[in-house]
This record gives structure tokens, C-alpha cells and sequence, in this order.
């Protein structure tokens, strides 16, 4: 039986929140290395990764769990070897921002419910 | 990694493209030194940017023998480092000026082959890039402050 604290829901925003947390250290990286000469454009595949997670193929508690790194393709590569867009690493910022602000206020609502059961239907 | 320590990726790249920076102005500064301690006329400098894992707090406990799980070659970890200063190798420019008091018995002065337009621009990117940078540290601030807000 599914129970309100620990349901399909949270587990899935859980895992968004992780990966949103790994993208955002990747994206970091990328932009601390805007200028040093041979680095390539990081990134995970972010759908894939959510699924895979989801799906039970991971187990977080292993050592060798993480998300699999990929360099970005189609970027252009500049004469120092450097790859890294700043339009889109702007862009994937506010993106990832923007999502992590979605999945936690929807992880609030969760536990919002929970909430109420414990306080006879009334809200906080 | 945690979010903190996403923090300290972009601090390591604020702290570089401030020495970068400096180093810049420096040149700027000096574009027209003809006395330096080594002798001869200032030279240009330039600085090696490499990736380098920040000193973030759990790699000081790693370090110190604390079981921390993280792994070095974390490819989040990747912060940046000023690896070397470097000089210019190009030749100094020769100046003809014969009331200089450092010109030699021709009357040429060598002068460091500084072009301010080029330290400008320089100047320009890195404080570009010390921008985009903080922007990065504000991201993660929210990132942190509204993960915060689930414990109210």
C-alpha cells in the first residue's frame, strides 16, 4: 500500500532534485573553465538519467553510483581546444535553477499533505 | 559533491580570474618599465589556467584521514587554478629615443612589447568571466536557500 511520505512522487523528485544538484556541479565546472585551454563541455543525459534511476537499475548506496558524464557534441571547439558555450551554460543555468525551484516547491506540497492528515485536515 | 561544494568550483574560478587580472594590470602598469630587478625592461606575463580540484572542506577531511565518500576524480570537482605565470618570449621593442637614460650608444631604448589594447581586452574577459561566475555562486545560493525551505 502507498503511503503519503514515502510514494512514487517523492522518490521521483528526489531523484530530480539529486540530478538537478549534479547538473548544477557540472554546469559550475563548465563555466570555472571557460578559459582553460582543452577543456571540453560537460554534461549528463538528463531524461536517461531519471528513468535509469527510476527504474531501480542504480543503487544509491553502491560506490559507483553517479550519473555517466558525457562532453556535450556539436559545440564549436576554439583554437585552444576549449569548447565551452557561455550562452549555453547561461541558459542551462537558469534552466536547472528554475527546476530545482519547481521540484521543491512541489516536494512541499507533499509533504503539505502529510500534514494535514496529522493536524485533522487544516492546513500548516 | 554537495551544493557547497559546487560553491567552491566557482570560487576556485573567481580567486583565478582575479590573479589573471591582476597580472593583466600589471603588464598594463608596466608597459612602459625599462628597470626591472632581473635587469633589462619589464616582460609581459601571461597565466596558465588548468582544472584543479578546489580545497573544498571535504577533500581537508579526506586529506586529514576522515572516510568521506567522494571520489578524486569527481568530473564535478573540476575547479580552475592559475598553474603558472609565465613571461612573454617575444623580443622587446626598440625605441628610438636618445635622451632616454637607458638607451644604448645608438640611441635605442628597449621597451617591453606591451599592447595596451590587447591587456584591455584581456582585462574585459576576465572580468566577464568573474561575472558569469558570481551569477553561477547566486544560482547555487537559491539552489541552497530553497532546499532550505523544506525543512519549514
Amino acid at each position: 500500500m502507498s503511503n503519503l511520505i514515502d510514494n512514487g512522487q517523492t522518490k521521483l523528485l528526489g531523484k530530480f532534485l539529486d540530478l538537478s544538484v549534479y547538473r548544477q556541479g557540472l554546469l559550475t565546472s563548465n563555466i570555472a573553465n571557460i578559459d582553460t585551454p582543452g577543456y571540453q563541455t560537460k554534461d549528463i543525459d538528463f531524461k536517461g538519467e531519471l528513468q535509469r534511476s527510476l527504474s531501480g537499475a542504480t543503487d544509491d548506496s553502491s560506490p559507483s553510483f553517479g550519473p555517466t558524464v558525457r562532453n556535450v557534441p556539436d559545440l564549436t571547439t576554439r583554437p585552444d581546444g576549449n569548447n565551452v558555450s557561455l550562452d549555453r551554460e547561461s541558459m542551462m543555468l537558469s534552466e536547472t535553477s528554475l527546476k530545482f525551484r519547481l521540484a521543491v516547491q512541489l516536494m512541499k506540497e507533499q509533504f503539505k499533505e502529510v500534514s494535514m492528515a496529522i493536524n485533522d485536515g487544516k492546513a500548516s | 559533491m554537495n551544493l557547497f561544494g559546487v560553491m567552491e568550483v566557482s570560487g576556485s574560478a573567481m580567486l583565478a580570474e582575479r590573479q589573471r587580472a591582476e597580472v593583466v594590470t600589471s603588464n598594463l602598469a608596466n608597459a612602459e618599465t625599462t628597470r626591472t630587478p632581473q635587469g633589462g625592461p619589464y616582460q609581459r606575463q601571461h597565466v596558465v589556467f588548468g582544472t584543479a580540484a578546489p580545497g573544498t572542506f571535504s577533500h581537508e577531511l579526506s586529506a586529514a584521514g576522515m572516510n568521506m565518500p567522494m571520489a578524486m576524480n569527481d568530473p564535478r570537482g573540476q575547479g580552475v587554478k592559475v598553474q603558472a605565470v609565465v613571461a612573454d618570449s617575444a623580443p622587446p621593442v626598440r625605441k628610438y629615443d636618445p635622451a632616454h637614460p637607458d638607451a644604448d650608444a645608438e640611441g635605442f631604448v628597449n621597451m617591453p612589447a606591451i599592447n595596451p589594447v590587447e591587456e584591455m581586452a584581456d582585462l574585459m574577459g576576465a572580468a566577464r568571466s568573474y561575472e558569469l561566475n558570481a551569477t553561477a555562486v547566486q544560482a547555487t545560493r537559491g539552489m541552497i536557500t530553497q532546499s532550505l525551505d523544506l525543512l519549514r
